[in-house]
């Protein structure tokens, strides 16, 4: 057990006020804004004068319990600042560690990604000839891979203790999917409308990302994501190689292909739901 | 009783890893001895309901264990035989992302589990270190720690000595015989020392077989009468010790020199195998 458990206000420095009878009372009803009162239970931790103060308003129980949470407040190990980002954005904490384990939501991968599209768009700004072709190739890959990357055996290490637990291996999966999407579908919104200009094809490659990871997720029931995800997206960039061989052409991202791949979303998000057992 | 298991199978392609399997343990620490490839992981992977067998049953704590999967996991702990870690995480951050795989959803009460698994494995110390900055045996460590979170009824530990000094080793077997004091721990280990300073019963597999069951003087009895001491090599197995003499395990020749057997002798006896390091 750490050292600072009884006494943990000994690392503390005074501060150079103290808690008034109004306060005391207030805080004491649970009145004060959370602000306040985080910033009065760091008070406390540090003044035995106020704590005193406090004592006779409070049941001792809740005393207990307020203090046993500021005792834990400073002997749990402060987060990483993704945890922390992911708490200020308002992630309740067993979701921000659950969501910090994949490495995909992690601060490397995510610029890695980021700045390819970065200068995938700049690239694309440069010759008008093949416009934002590679931009709306690469952009749909990146959810999928990342979404690949952040559950199942190959990816995370202890996937195989996350078996034996309680917690839905599939709800796993799911917040891991989702919170990848937003973090790769929101900069590259952003750097392809920034980059290319406001025409509707800078989101050409929306539904493509929802049908590449929704259809990588589902197959990732029989093969390993990654290889999943890496056999989808190859697909896809051939494709897209195959429709621009001779010319640019924005034939993967037309009226109909975008329906195909609204379809390819919808049926393989149902069917991976009807399949979600397999995934535990 | 708390394990039950009858006539398991599993084949991977042509290859049969258990082959028709049976064997029971109660409270209290069971070994499960065998060389490699014997098919110790495929079973504890079974029992910690992360593998499905191709046939037979599996009754767990009274539950079967094909039906009530999430039931049995709530009552779970279990060490894989290679676990990997979160590597970015801290030792703390790290054993309370399990605990909340492990569905322990009140922070407080769970930063409590936390620090007590810790303490119990003498890692309390370390708890804001990086796990990549730890040593392998403090990693093994960690390991054994969340396989204690939530007290669990059945404790399932794939070669949890690997990489353990003597000294920790030491800890470790006071840990889990405390432990096995009113749970069932299954642990599978190529130490015969693990087994007989630790474990009321010894199952030994081969070849996807159970081919022993019962308490280690049973095992140790099997090569009573069997074992002796001579200048030269004789019996199906035999080695020379480090005074010169040969130690032999076999149909002792009369008037040979016997003497007392270990668990080990017992063992190979059994297997008809080769020690490590032997010569035939
Ligand atoms: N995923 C797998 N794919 C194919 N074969 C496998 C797989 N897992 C295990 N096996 C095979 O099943 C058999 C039993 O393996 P298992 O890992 O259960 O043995 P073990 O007793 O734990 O061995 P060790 O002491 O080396 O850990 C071995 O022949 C192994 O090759
Ligand atoms: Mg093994
Ligand atoms: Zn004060």
């Amino acid at each position: 057990m750490n050292q600072h458990t009884d006494r943990p206000g000994d690392r503390y420095m005074q501060t150079g006020w103290h808690m008034d009878d109004d306060m005391t009372a207030m805080y004491a009803e649970g009145l004060l804004s959370p602000t306040t009162a985080a910033s009065v239970e760091a008070h406390l931790l540090a003044c035995a004068r106020c704590r005193e103060l406090l004592k006779p308003r409070v049941a001792q129980p809740r005393l207990d319990r307020i203090w046993d949470e500021i005792v834990d407040v400073v002997d749990a190990p402060a987060p990483g600042p993704f945890e922390r980002l992911l708490r200020l954005a308002g992630v309740r904490h067993h979701v921000a560690r659950l969501l910090a384990a994949a490495q995909s939501l992690r601060l490397p991968w995510l610029a890695g990604t980021s700045l390819t599209l970065f200068f995938a768009a700049l690239a694309a700004g440069e010759t008008t000839r093949w416009g934002g072709i590679v931009f709306l190739a690469l952009a749909p890959i990146v959810p999928a891979l990342g979404v690949s990357l952040a559950y199942g055996r190959g990816a995370d290490p202890t996937y195989e203790i996350g078996l034996a637990a309680p917690y839905s291996a599939f709800k796993v999966m799911l917040l891991r999917a989702a919170a990848v999407l937003i973090t790769s579908v929101v900069p590259a919104l952003v750097i392809g409308v920034a980059l290319l200009g406001q025409t509707w094809t800078v989101v050409g490659w929306l539904l493509p990302a929802l049908a590449l990871t929704s259809l990588s997720l589902l197959l990732s029931r029989w093969f390993e994501p990654v290889h999943a995800a890496g056999g989808v997206s190859a697909l896809w960039l051939a494709g897209v190689l195959w429709t621009n061989l001779h010319a640019p052409s924005l034939a993967m991202f037309g009226g109909a292909e975008q329906l195909a791949y609204l379809i390819i979303t919808v049926v393989s998000g149902g069917l991976l739901f009807l399949g979600r057992e397999e995934f535990s | 009783m708390s394990v039950v298991v009858e006539g398991l199978t599993k084949a991977y392609g042509r290859s049969r890893a258990l082959d028709g399997l049976s064997f029971s343990a109660y409270q209290g620490v069971t070994g499960l001895l065998g060389p490699n490839g014997a098919g110790k992981t495929t079973l504890i992977r079974m029992l910690a309901t992360a593998l499905a067998p191709d046939g037979g049953t599996i009754r767990l704590l009274g539950m079967d264990s094909a039906r009530d999967q999430a039931a049995i996991r709530r009552r779970l702990g279990y060490l894989p035989q290679e676990t990997g870690y979160h590597r970015a995480f801290t030792v703390f951050e790290f054993v309370d992302y399990v605990a909340i795989l492990k569905e322990m959803v009140d922070r407080r009460a769970r930063h409590d589990e936390v620090r007590r698994v810790l303490a119990e494995v003498g890692l309390s110390d370390v708890s804001h270190k990086k796990i990549r900055a730890l040593s392998g045996g403090m990693r093994r460590r960690v390991g054994i720690a969340q396989a204690l979170l939530g007290e669990p009824a059945l404790v399932l530990l794939d070669e949890p000595t690997v990489g353990l000094d003597p000294e920790q080793r030491l800890r470790f077997r006071e840990l889990i015989s405390r432990i096995g004091e009113d749970r069932t721990v299954i642990l599978s280990t190529h130490q015969t020392e693990d087994v007989t300073a630790l474990c009321a019963r010894v199952v030994v597999l081969k070849g996807g077989r159970q081919v022993f069951e019962g308490t280690p003087a049973e095992l140790r009895a099997l090569a009573d009468g069997h074992t002796w001491l001579s200048d030269e090599r004789s019996g199906v197995l035999s080695w020379r010790t480090g005074e010169g003499l040969f130690r032999n395990l076999g149909d002792a020749p009369a008037g040979s020199r016997l003497v007392e057997p270990t668990i080990e002798d017992g063992y190979l006896l059994l297997l008809g195998g080769i020690p490590a390091g032997a010569t035939r």
